[in-house]
């Protein structure tokens, strides 16, 4: 039994030293444990060993192997030598346990390169807040007054009457209910979307504690007499509307009781959209009190967005030509025109002289229809109408095709795709696959189609409701809830290879 | 990597060299006249004996004369280790330093009486 024990401490030697001398260390042990016999020798052989083992395992790693002094006393030419400093092959345990160790790190390092981290993902999305609302920012920090300066730009070059409404609210004080547009696309939730459209400027004159507000019957009235109205007046399909009514109406005997304003808001929301599963149709409780105006942005965070967007070359991540000339523009939203015309024009110039072109929407979390209309323009040869559920064809729904000294008309043109691609970047993808411009490689786009304009019905709740939608000229259906499919389903991050693979063969033949 | 240095000479491989002046002796053995010489106050554990023995041996201070019985101890075979005259001369010298050590203590008079 000793002898095992102190078999297993000689282990701790440096194998060498195991080699050499193991077995007479053993053979010296048994010696001494054979004549030392009884309680207090064997106690102090022991302690002998232990204190031997003290002592002289460090020495006998400090000083090593006489292979290796050996080796390195040896002349050194400048050809190289090789010397073996372990005799004894590896154990087996320790080939299991080095094998086992390379897989997991092997693993642990292909995790991480499919990851590519939390910086990054928030630095996109703080980049997307300041560029347009479709994200899912959280209600803190001076992105909001970026998200509603967007909102209120987005309306103005959507062409909504906002300078309209806010004279009419002006000049009607009385009226419990002002307007102010819910930025395209909202899918987020309703204290989000509230926050959003509070610009910081203004904080300061907002009531932002956040008193529970206990609702009572005359509010709950109040309130759903409001949305009603709100829905048979500004509801772009009246029939819907009605049947929205009915259904608000049936479940009257459901909101006795209901106490708290979230939970209020998410039963008339569910209640609506029942019927007309139209998700930018709902009701929104704010615990803090709702801006009595809608508010403007002021100049300066006008100048910060402007200023935001140049400092991040307008979202044109990259500009490159791939191999056998094809061109590629990874573009991560589609920025105000008013602002980014220039770089746009760059980056296209950058790509005319290429045979195909790669458009990269992986993590393109959309923007502004007349961007969308302004890159589309460039892959035609005559004007062409691009479908947007969002507003009623304008001017700006044609593209401006064709574009003086552009060869990129007539050129194959490949989409990536992801479940990031939202919006706008949606749009862009479901015209150019109905005008069978382009090929979507990639994922099933985020499903995020229509805008609600933001009616205001008290200090604590207010309701998105859409208010256009325009004929599409290719289908019954856009890709509201569902995403646009593409036409090559592959892995986000296979995509760029498999697009590059399409294009290559078109070409080659 | 730094090498064994045995200058000076440590006390356990000095005690190696004299236990092995008068006869061969393998570890066990060593180890037992070691005990014997310093009134059981060095009791040489296999760590230390062995790579004391290694570094004796590295510099040819002490060379192993082939494996042997030992009658007294049973049937296994053993390697024994003998002192050269390298090491013989080390000792001695070793012997030497540490007697005019003992003179300089005597004229000292740190001793006591006795063993003046």
């Amino acid at each position: 039994m000793s002898d095992k024990v102190y078999s297993w401490l000689l282990r701790l030697y440096p194998s060498h030293f195991r080699q050499a001398y193991g077995e007479e260390a053993r053979q010296l042990f048994r010696d001494r444990a054979r004549a030392e016999k009884g309680f207090l020798p064997a106690v102090r052989l022991w302690l002998d060993l232990l204190v031997d083992l003290a002592i002289s395992l460090p020495r006998e790693y400090r000083y090593g192997q006489p292979q290796v002094q050996a080796a390195t006393r040896q002349p050194v030419e400048a050809s190289p030598s090789f010397h073996v400093l372990e005799v004894e092959p590896p154990r087996f345990g320790a080939l299991f346990l080095g094998g086992l160790f390379s897989l997991v790190a092997l693993y642990g390092i292909s995790v991480l390169f499919s990851h590519p981290g939390e910086y990054r993902r928030d630095a996109a999305s703080f980049s997307q807040r300041q560029t347009q609302v479709d994200t899912r920012p959280s209600p803190s920090g001076p992105a909001v007054s970026h998200a509603a300066t967007t909102a209120y730009k987005r309306m103005a070059a959507s062409g909504q009457p906002v300078d309209a409404r806010l004279r009419a609210d002006a000049s009607n004080p009385s009226d419990s209910q002002s307007k102010a547009p819910l930025p395209v696309g909202q899918t987020s939730s309703p204290q989000e979307q509230v926050s959003q459209l509070m610009p910081q400027s203004a904080n300061h004159s907002i009531n932002r504690v956040a008193e529970e507000v206990k609702l009572d019957a005359a509010e709950r009235q109040l309130v759903l007499n409001t949305v009603i109205k709100n829905l048979k007046e500004h509801y772009f399909d009246p029939e819907v509307a009605r049947k929205a009514t009915n259904e608000l109406l049936g479940h009257q005997h459901d909101y006795d009781g209901v106490m708290e304003g979230a939970t209020f808001a998410r039963l008339l929301t569910g209640l609506i959209r029942e019927v007309s599963h139209d998700r930018h149709l709902e009701v929104v409780y704010s615990q803090s009190r709702l801006p009595a105006q809608p508010l403007t942005p002021t100049p300066e965070a006008l100048a910060r967005y402007q200023q935001r967007l140049q400092q991040e070359n307008c979202t044109f991540e990259k500009v490159a030509i791939l191999p056998h000339n094809v061109g590629y523009l990874k573009l991560n939203s589609f920025p105000e025109p008013s602002i980014c015309r220039q770089t746009a024009m760059a980056a296209m110039a950058a790509l005319n002289q290429a045979k195909a072109i790669i458009f990269d929407l992986r993590d393109n979390g959309g923007g502004f229809a007349p961007m969308v209309s302004f890159i589309a323009a460039y892959l035609f040869d005559h004007p062409e109408y691009l479908y947007d559920p969002r507003v009623s064809p304008t001017q700006q729904s044609w593209t401006r095709s064709p574009v003086p000294g552009n060869k990129l008309a007539d050129k194959p043109v490949y989409v990536l795709t992801s479940t990031s691609t939202v919006s706008a970047a949606e749009q862009f993808c479901y015209d150019l696959k109905m005008l069978k411009r382009a090929t979507l490689v990639g994922e099933r786009t985020r499903g995020s189609a229509h805008a609600g304009i933001w009616y205001r019905i008290d200090d604590h709740f207010g309701m998105g409701i859409p208010e256009t939608r325009p004929v599409n000229p290719f289908s019954k259906t856009d890709w509201e809830g569902t995403g646009v499919e593409p036409d090559v389903k592959v892995k986000a991050v296979d995509a760029l290879v498999t697009a590059e693979k399409l294009a290559e063969r078109k070409l080659r033949r | 990597m730094p090498k064994r240095k045995l200058d000076p000479l440590p006390s356990a491989a000095f005690q190696i060299l004299l236990a092995l002046a008068d006869e061969d002796l393998h570890g066990y053995g060593i180890m037992r006249q070691v005990a014997e010489q310093t009134c059981n106050r060095m009791r040489l554990g296999p760590g230390t004996l062995y790579s004391s023995i290694q570094s004796l041996l590295a510099e040819k201070l002490i060379e192993e004369v082939g494996l042997r019985e030992d009658e007294k101890l049973g049937q296994e075979r053993r390697r024994y280790y003998r002192l050269t005259s390298a090491g013989r001369k080390l000792a001695r010298s070793e012997a030497e330093r540490l007697a005019d050590l003992l003179r300089v203590a005597r004229v000292k008079k740190i001793f006591r009486g006795e063993y003046v």
